[in-house]
């Protein structure tokens, strides 16, 4: 796997690999400590190839335990410390795993072999006489990763990725990054989301210098500002969100990142909004739009954002033309391709960037994967509704429940599931409150099951920390409603438009 | 209306409360009221209600913990 090759050619040029605050870690020393990881687990686990769990946010040995679990030939599950333990649990039950890195406190009960920070620090320092020979490597068809994501039933569904996805990612994302190896990118986006993989698939291979941006950083904008300036970064990869959340700040423009050549989006929508204020803040950056499901790894199509594209109000910023390798068409609600540019549609997407399917759901796999006759591809139909024009592809919305809240992929019907669990909830219904072209927040309705006697910001209060034990915290509603009866629609369901209005109109 | 209620006003807003149940004193992050994009959505509609502009980069989570705090930073700014 190319990453893993260039690790010691990068390290033979003295290249720093992380930056996190004041410490930083070397690719030379990434290589020697991911190696004696790998080391670690052939010795421990022997054949069994079960994917060892990662859990964690940005902690500099995490990258070292992502690395050294793929040169021992096994695939990775990263959750974010942001998971609650329950949330957590279920992931566990899935995967069943011989391994767990606990760098977040997780202290899971289990039959796996917990690793605590401090045991992993050990592990990595033990010196290796010869290093983990490649044939133990992930190669060809094994999996990489197993990323669990949010899913409509209430538990997180997991979505496997190959060496050979991440291949055709990598080439295809390569024409994209500047032509000179090193500079320093963002390192902002959480393991746990595959759009870190243009940090750490394509930017490491790179010889790029990952600038750390974690949780901690970003509560503290005084910190963050400060962190940014001292930073270098040549390339910007993050959710729109994050840049937004920056750029309400006067300070984030060319004179605190002086050497920033380069934007590039995934995860949720581009809006004009944002590539506007880009433009003008920094004058000499290239603004680059990108899409993709994780099912099909990372991201499958790309654009540069032109100033014309920028300044023509009466379309979307679009997503872009399909990277190397992939084939991208559109097919109507009976799967009919539709030919010919303006036609709304369903993103089906083909080619060796989709995956193998759901980890462990034949029935979920079968339902969106295929195997296309006519080109022998892997297909994929996304659920995204597209139209095109062109080469371009312009994104249009889901053809389900399912939506981005801060760069995050959410299923409403996960949120409702999880709510409905808490104590005293009879019925919930959630609704996302929009603002332009982006979700702003989600609003909870609630039916009680008695009256708590609460006033509401108590009871809001309450139910965000008990939600806090289900469901990560972006997931959790700002705002929460407690009603006595739900609107109905004709057909007798809750009436989420209604619910949507009476926010809007403030009638609640 | 005073500085104080009309930020405690914005605050309803924001987090969903009614009228007289944020007081000046509670802190907004422990009571987890505010996230950052709450925050932010927050500081953009105190701009906007004052007239004043607020440097997020000099906004630290210690100086908006209460609506007390973040009144006396709309003084200031419009000092």
């Amino acid at each position: 796997m190319l990453v893993l090759e260039k690790l010691r050619e990068h390290g033979e040029k003295g290249r720093i690999a992380l930056v996190n605050r004041e410490k930083q870690l070397t690719y030379q020393e990434l290589d020697m400590r991911s190696d004696a990881f790998a080391a670690w687990l052939l010795a421990t686990l022997g054949e069994d190839r079960t994917p060892v769990v990662l859990y964690g946010e940005k902690e500099m040995d995490f990258l070292c335990c992502l690395l050294g679990t793929l040169k021992s030939g096994r695939a990775y599950v990263p959750i974010d410390r942001a998971v609650p333990r329950e949330r957590a649990t279920r992931i566990l039950e899935e995967v069943h795993p011989k391994v767990i890195v606990d760098f977040g406190g997780l202290s899971p009960q289990t039959e796996a072999q917990v690793l605590d920070p401090s045991k992993v620090a050990e592990l990595l320092t033990r010196p290796l006489e010869v290093p983990v020979p490649r044939e133990r490597w992930v190669h060809g068809e094994d999996v990489v990763y197993i990323l669990f994501t949010s899913g409509s039933t209430g538990t997180p569904k997991g979505v496997p990725i190959t060496v050979s996805n991440l291949e055709n990612f990598y080439w295809g994302l390569l024409p994209w990054y500047p032509k000179e190896e090193g500079g320093v990118i963002l390192h902002q986006i959480s393991y746990s989301f595959d759009v870190s993989g243009c940090a750490v698939y394509v930017g490491l291979a790179r010889g790029m210098t990952l600038f750390t941006v974690d949780k901690e950083m970003t509560r503290e904008y005084e910190e963050l500002f400060a962190q940014l300036g001292r930073s270098g970064l040549t390339l910007w990869a993050s959710t729109p969100s994050f840049a937004e959340l920056c750029i309400q700040s006067g300070l984030f423009q060319e004179a605190l990142l002086p050497n920033l050549r380069q934007f590039l989006f995934c995860g949720e929508v581009l809006t004009h909004t944002l590539c506007d204020a880009l433009a003008h803040r920094f004058p000499r950056a290239q603004v680059i739009n990108t899409y993709g499901p994780t099912e099909a790894t990372v991201l499958v199509t790309a654009v540069e954002v032109t100033d014309r594209m920028r300044e023509d109000d009466s379309r979307s910023i679009p997503i872009g033309r399909a990277i190397p390798g992939v084939q991208l068409r559109l097919e109507d609600k009976d799967g009919t391709l539709i030919p010919g540019d303006g036609r709304e549609g369903q993103l089906v997407i083909l080619g060796p960037s989709v995956g193998p399917g759901y980890f462990g759901r034949p029935d979920l796999t079968e339902k969106s994967f295929f195997q296309d006759l006519v080109t022998g591809l892997r297909g994929y139909r996304t659920g995204d509704l597209c139209y095109r024009a062109g080469e371009l592809y312009y994104y249009c919305g889901r053809a389900d429940n399912q939506l981005k809240l801060n760069g995050f992929r959410v299923e409403v019907e996960d949120v409702e599931q999880n709510l409905q669990k808490l104590p005293n909830v009879s019925r919930v219904a959630v609704v996302p409150v929009r603002e332009g072209e982006k979700v702003q927040y989600l609003a909870a309705f609630l039916l009680l099951q008695v009256p708590d006697g609460l006033t509401p910001l108590k009871r809001s209060i309450q139910l965000k920390r008990q939600a806090s034990a289900l469901l990560p915290d972006y997931m959790i509603p700002r705002k929460f409603f407690a009603v006595d009866a739900f609107p109905l629609n004709v057909n007798g369901k809750v009436d989420k438009k209604e619910l949507a209005r009476r926010l809007q109109e403030g009638e609640v | 209306m005073s500085t104080l209620e009309t930020v405690i006003q914005v605050l309803n807003g924001v987090c969903g409360a009614e009228e007289g149940e944020i007081t000046s004193d509670l802190d907004l992050f422990e009571e987890g009221l505010l996230d950052s994009f709450g925050t932010i959505q927050l500081l953009m509609e105190l701009e906007e209600r004052f007239g004043v502009s607020l440097e997020i980069g000099e906004i630290s989570c210690q100086l908006i913990a209460t609506p007390e705090k973040i009144a006396q930073l709309i003084r200031e700014a419009q000092a």
